[in-house]
């Protein structure tokens, strides 16, 4: 078993890479492989490349943050629905449900009707969604403690469901009676890593590796979670800390990832499904494989939103389901038959 | 070796289990007795740390509630009704996790040497060994049992709770894994309190018996003594009668079926 999955982990990563240098490559304009590899060179040597001064801007301000970009918001994405999936043993759970998305969502939504967001732009917007989708998770938790002193599962789920509803018809609402903005609003419901510089990559990209490092420390608490809460008590898991505190670096990754590509639906919920076919329940293994395999797909998913129907984009959140939906129920209805 | 005292506990409104108090011995096997929804589980839930409580429980004379989660887990461990998973865990991965309350502080503390003995021991003890690499999905619901019972044992605690943890079994399996927990308990520092409810088994495996009515001890001793007419007034019917007729009609069917056996 160890082996097999190292040698699956070995290839998932041999693609991750492969997949970034096409999605580097592809585009209005191609660039051969060759080429994005000699300019990453003299980017980091200083020496002058072979890479001529286009395509180095080219592959350096807008391919590359881009690609980076939908790298880290997939892995993020996919790392919170794995624990998310363990920590309230459920399989239908996802970072969505805590109700981060649809908080972060409305944040954004106020700001984009205010019309600040011309004005202080890319700084203010991330930032007050970030803090709306952390306070939405805070509503929720708080909701579902006076409503159950023992904090269930089931109480979190239906409390996350309902307030993430609440928020996105507030929002619905703002964008009806702002016509201006509804498109601006519906994009980035949507998701889009479009316009997007290397900002998000430096905030999101670290918090990622912090994030899943904190995560691989508690792999142990998390499998013994996944056969239920109360077992887990009686074979000396601090409960409730672990998952006050798991859910609190979900709800952190989650925000940040939220904040700058916007809302990106099925990948956190289908990715620890497809990981876990392929490397077993273990969380050391599923984790980081969760993390490589969400941030490619959602590098091949961004690649198609924006090379399908040039030279319009697709809004990513499609792109995930149209892709994801089916390569899902292949992988499931495969794996049946066997 | 457990010590129960003035024990209360419940959910919010009302206490459950109400000022109940019994000792088990080392080596011992207790059953709780009682019909349902008399607090039984609710019972074991307290001793086990779950449930808050009023009164005290102690293992080896020292107190669950003063204890940190990890030595709780080394001093108690519970045996439920089996509930699958979901999750596809190997059968060797779930009984190492039973180790985790024996795992050293520390950052990255992965299983040792002596967390892989202790749980290839226990897949032994319950004659697994060799289905240590198949997934826990795919097993029946009788093989999943023994898994559960080897994660317990590898977390070698003093005393194991059972939640009726035989439900759905085939009987065959239900004796062994009583007969396995009786073995477990004779072989050293350690005892089993158990709610099983087909009271023939339950008598099979307790040497005392705690029966309870409405969350109150009604009785407590050894269980070969478990007074006939307070069982049944307990239990709402004729116990004993029950257990008779089923009797004489086994051996009546044994008495057909060795006629039909003789040669013609």
């Amino acid at each position: 078993m160890a082996g097999k999955a190292r040698l699956r982990f070995l290839l998932l990563c041999a693609a991750a890479v492969a997949a970034v240098v096409l999605a580097v490559g592809v585009g209005s304009v191609s660039v051969p492989p060759g080429e994005i590899l000699a300019a990453l060179a003299s980017r980091f040597t200083g020496a002058p490349g072979a890479a001529d001064e286009t395509s180095f801007a080219l592959i350096w301000e807008l391919r590359l943050p881009r690609v980076l970009l939908a790298f880290c918001t997939g892995a993020a994405l996919s790392v919170g629905g794995t624990v998310m999936q363990s920590v309230l043993q459920n399989p239908l759970a996802s970072p969505f449900g805590l109700g981060v998305s649809a908080g972060a969502g409305l944040g954004a939504a106020l700001v984009i009707v205010s019309g600040a967001a011309g004005v202080l732009g890319m700084l203010l917007l991330p930032t007050v969604s970030f803090v709306f989708g952390l306070v939405t998770v805070l509503l929720v938790i708080g909701i579902a403690s006076r409503i159950d002193r023992r904090l269930s599962n089931v109480t979190i789920v239906l409390t996350g469901l309902v307030v993430s509803l609440f928020c996105s018809a507030v929002m619905d609402l703002l964008a009806t009676l702002s016509p201006t903005y509804a498109q601006r609003i519906g994009l980035w419901q949507m998701g889009s890593f479009s316009m997007r510089s290397w900002g998000g990559v430096y905030v999101l990209f670290p918090a990622l590796v912090l994030c899943t490092l904190l995560f691989l420390r508690f792999s142990r608490e998390m499998d013994i979670l996944s056969f239920g809460e109360e077992q887990a008590e009686t074979m000396g898991v601090d409960t409730r800390r672990c998952k006050g505190l798991l859910l609190s670096i979900v709800a952190v990754l989650t925000g940040l990832s939220v904040a700058f590509a916007g809302i990106i639906g099925f990948v956190d919920l289908i990715a620890p499904h497809v990981v876990r076919r392929l490397f077993g329940s273990a969380h050391r293994r599923v984790i980081p494989a969760a993390a490589v395999f969400g941030g490619t797909f959602m590098v091949l998913c961004d690649l198609a939103a924006r090379t399908l129907t040039p030279p319009r984009e697709i809004p990513i959140g499609a792109i995930t389901a149209l892709l994801g939906a089916p390569f899902f129920l292949y992988l499931f209805f495969a794996g049946r038959k066997r | 070796m457990l010590e129960v005292e003035h024990l209360s506990c419940g959910y919010g409104s009302g206490d459950i289990v109400k000022d109940v108090s019994f000792s088990v011995r080392r080596g011992e096997c207790l059953g709780i007795l009682g019909p349902n929804g008399c607090g039984k589980t609710t019972l074991l839930r307290g001793i086990a740390g779950v449930l808050p409580v009023r009164g005290r429980v102690a293992v080896c004379g020292r107190e669950i509630r003063t204890m940190r989660p990890k030595e709780r887990g080394q001093a108690v461990a519970v045996l439920a009704q089996m509930s699958g998973s979901y999750f596809s865990y190997t059968v060797y991965e779930t009984v190492l996790l039973g180790r985790y309350a024996h795992g050293r502080r520390g950052l990255f503390s992965a299983p040792d040497r002596e967390d892989r003995l202790a749980a290839e021991e226990s897949l032994e003890r319950v004659g697994l060994l060799q289905l240590r690499d198949r997934l826990i999905t795919e097993l029946s619901g009788g093989q999943l049992q023994r898994v559960f019972l080897a994660r317990t044992f590898a977390q070698a605690p003093r005393v194991i709770l059972l939640d009726e943890p035989t439900n759905h079994l085939d009987l065959k399996y239900q004796v062994e894994l009583v007969g396995a927990l009786r073995e477990w308990a004779a072989d050293g520092e350690r005892c089993v309190v158990g709610v099983l409810h087909d009271l023939n088994l339950a008598f099979s495996f307790a040497d005392t018996a705690l029966l309870m009515e409405d969350g109150k001890v009604q009785s407590f001793g050894p269980a070969k003594e478990t007074d006939a007419e307070l069982l049944s007034r307990v239990y709402g019917m004729d116990v004993g009668g029950y257990m008779r007729a089923a009797l004489a009609r086994w051996e009546k069917g044994e008495k057909a079926h060795a006629a039909v056996q003789k040669p013609v």
